[in-house]
């Protein structure tokens, strides 16, 4: 994917975009906000990486502008500020995620890699699939090889939010806040014990486990190839 | 301000003076009114012995030159004048020639006497009376009635009754007056506190522009709240400098170690001790985040995200998500949740406020614990509760598992920044909810009271800034601890295991009102 970084810490461009090129993605950095707003506005990229303070142009002021414009490409706001008013107001300026410095790299990653390979919002998914697992969302029903698997609403959510982001890793932040509405990291394993009572559900009576942990990522679900 | 006016009147301070004052002056009034009474007393006194004095006088020279007869004729005549006095006349066997007085006194000299008449009633009239004795045994005798001098009393008395009576209501009238006065001024002022209790730094207490005492006062008020307005600035500035300076040396610091991780031998000893690295950087950042977090709650300006929410979903999703959570980790969670409840208020910040009591009672009690979530309407006001059958934690320290990095003596040492019960209290206290640590027997139980008859629109006491350096303190303090048990088990680190953490005062109550 293209990505630009409008963020003025250049240590902080720098890593993001040395890792995204180690990726295989392409990354443009730029640390002044004119000039970014200049870049994006070509609309030549997948997603916007914006610091919410920048000299020059405010970073809601970017993506206002840049959503003004017509512009359809995903924004994620990065912050050294905390604080659900901050990602309220980037979500309402026309940002489409918010990520908290400092961060893990990987937690950014598995962020872009969802924004940009988000389906068009056109397009309405009725059945979702992975291998041999069917997830139907009007009838609320999940088939495996031909049998149901029974699972509690929370489960249904876990389960479909993993499979709209097959073959792509995403974290546990994301997660809890997808799937629980948590913008919290609560000390108990949520996630974790969520995760395993599906892994065993959707691995029921043997067959091949599908949902996959990645250390230190997050969770995956991939067919097994 | 539950009082009615006419009690606060007379419980101010300057009612009382105007009544301390009124009283002094009576009480002089009196006295002075004593004296004079007296001295006209005297005067009269004087008088009147003075004229019956005279009437002798003139009467004995009338009987050394008439005679007897003529003084006889001359007693009768005077007996009908106007305002006469009261006269007798006998010879020397004691026989009346003249004058009504009845019954006199024999002997020289004078004496007062009272007389009862059948036409005065059964009361006597009372006399003052001179006798003296004549040439050749004529008894004189002289008198005057006393009743006048009465009439005088009586006038006098009641003019001064009269006098203390309009004055006491002039004095109380003045008093309220001036209080009602008073009390304008004095509410004025309580109103500019309470505003500033409720958020509104920028209350000021209002001038007259007349530089008596009061404004005065009001203006010495008023350069303290500004100077206090500029401390609180500058100190939640500091706050926040230090966050930014504290927090991107750190942030540096992690994406360094990721890089030497990404770059570093797979399953090296390198590796492991960049990730154990990483590990300590994400709880000093995590301390971090939670210490602002709590100031930033307690700043009490994040009302903006309050909403009307469903407090019972909000309850039901939260117990949900922990539910299987608890019972992988050995503990049981039940949840007794009323259905739609509504409350207004950050349902964020009131989700995680749940969540870090819930991490709380699993990770503080043993395996095969009991853990009760409930909500319940209990008519005015919406009670929730957080109980387990774990060790409880004792009396004495219930109050204090609020405050920041606070710890109950010789619980298990468990991962956390020991800022989540701290949390707890800030959202309670930004939403005006009641809560307290109880004794479930066993176990603890924290109640939280949503209060719906308020709009949770009044902001709390800002504790965070006073507080944030010292909790930065604190951390640092934490964080050298974590450090250095770890690195060793040394006489250095165990002598930072002796130093007592540091508490900021509390109240004592049990119930931490808001």
């Amino acid at each position: 994917m293209r990505v630009l970084i409008i963020e003025d810490d250049a240590e902080t461009a720098d890593y993001v975009s040395d890792g995204l090129r180690r990726s295989g993605h392409v990354a443009d950095q730029v640390s002044d906000g004119r000039e970014g707003l200049m870049m994006a506005a070509g609309g030549e990229y997948d997603v916007i990486v914006v610091d919410r303070m920048l000299p020059g142009v405010d970073g809601l002021a970017i993506v206002k502008l840049v959503r003004s414009a017509g512009i359809k490409s995903a924004v994620l706001f990065l912050t050294a500020r905390g604080g659900i008013d901050d990602r309220v107001e980037g979500l309402e300026a026309g940002g489409d995620d918010y990520l908290t410095k400092p961060f893990a790299f990987s937690e950014l990653l598995a962020r872009l890699n969802a924004l940009a390979r988000r389906p068009p919002l056109t397009q309405i998914e009725t059945v979702l699939r992975v291998a041999d697992l069917e997830m139907d969302l009007i009838a609320r029903r999940v088939r495996r090889n031909g049998y149901d698997i029974e699972l509690q609403p929370r489960e249904f959510r876990l389960l479909e939010y993993l499979m709209r982001n097959a073959d792509r890793a995403v974290t546990r932040t994301m997660l809890l806040e997808r799937v629980w509405e948590f913008h919290f990291d609560p000390k108990t394993k949520i996630v974790e014990t969520h995760i395993s009572r599906l892994r065993s559900k959707v691995a029921s009576g043997g067959q091949q486990q599908l949902i996959h942990t990645i250390r230190g990522v997050g969770y995956v679900i991939r067919s097994p190839s | 301000m539950s009082f009615g006016l006419p009690l606060r009147l007379v419980r101010t301070a300057s009612f009382g003076l105007a009544l301390l004052y009124a009283t002094l002056l009576a009480a002089s009034a009196v006295i002075l009114g004593f004296i004079v009474y007296a001295t006209v007393q005297a005067s009269v006194d004087r008088q009147m012995d003075a004229r019956i004095e005279a009437e002798i006088e003139i009467l004995t020279g009338e009987f050394r030159s008439e005679g007897s007869a003529e003084l006889a004729r001359e007693v009768e005549t005077r007996i009908n004048y106007f305002g006469a006095l009261e006269y007798f006349l006998a010879d020397a066997d004691g026989k009346r020639l003249a004058g009504s007085l009845s019954n006199p006194p024999a002997t020289d000299g004078w004496s007062d006497i009272a007389i009862t008449e059948p036409q005065h009633g059964k009361y006597p009239k009372y006399f003052r009376v001179k006798t003296v004795h004549l040439d050749n045994g004529y008894r004189l005798v002289v008198g005057d009635d006393l009743g006048s001098k009465d009439d005088i009393r009586r006038a006098f008395l009641g003019a001064l009754g009269w006098a203390l009576l309009a004055f006491l209501v002039l004095t109380l009238a003045a008093g309220a007056l001036l209080s009602s006065a008073f009390l304008r001024r004095v509410d004025a002022i309580a109103r500019t506190a309470e505003a500033i209790i409720d958020g509104d730094l920028g209350s000021r207490v209002p001038l007259r522009g007349t530089n008596d005492n009061f404004d005065r006062l009001s203006a010495t008020l008023n350069r303290m709240l500004d100077q206090i307005h500029l401390l609180m600035e500058s100190l939640s500035q500091v706050s926040n400098d230090i966050a930014h300076a504290l927090r991107t040396p750190l942030g540096r610091l992690r994406q360094r170690l990721e890089v030497a991780r990404a770059t570093s031998k797979a399953n090296s000893k390198c590796t492991t001790t960049i990730d154990a690295a990483l590990d300590e950087t994400d709880n000093i950042l995590d301390t971090f985040s939670a210490l602002l977090r709590i100031a930033q709650i307690e700043s009490g300006t994040r009302t903006a995200g309050f909403r009307e929410i469903d407090l019972s979903k909000l309850f039901e999703t939260v117990s949900e998500a922990f539910s299987a959570a608890a019972e992988d980790e050995g503990r049981t969670l039940t949840a007794k949740i009323a259905p739609s409840l509504n409350f207004w208020g950050d349902g964020d910040l009131i989700s995680e406020m749940l969540a870090n009591l819930l991490d709380n009672a699993i990770r503080h009690t043993p395996q095969g614990a009991h853990i009760e979530v409930s909500l319940v309407n209990d008519g005015s006001q919406l009670v929730a509760t957080v109980a387990d059958d774990g060790p409880g934690v004792p009396k004495s320290d219930r109050e204090r598992i609020f405050r920041r990095f606070y710890r109950v003596e010789g619980s298990i040492r468990t991962a956390g920044t020991g800022l989540g019960l701290s949390l707890v209290a800030a959202v309670a206290e930004l939403h005006g909810m009641k809560f307290c640590a109880t004794d479930n027997k066993p176990g603890l139980r924290v109640t939280l009271i949503f209060d719906c008859g308020v709009l949770n629109t009044r902001r709390p006491r800002s504790q965070g800034s006073r507080a944030i350096d010292h909790d930065l303190a604190h951390a640092a303090h934490e964080i050298a601890r974590r450090g250095s048990e770890r690195a060793e088990e040394g006489a250095i680190a165990k002598a930072r295991e002796c130093t007592p953490m540091r508490m900021r005062a509390g109240p004592s109550s049990t119930f931490l009102t808001v």
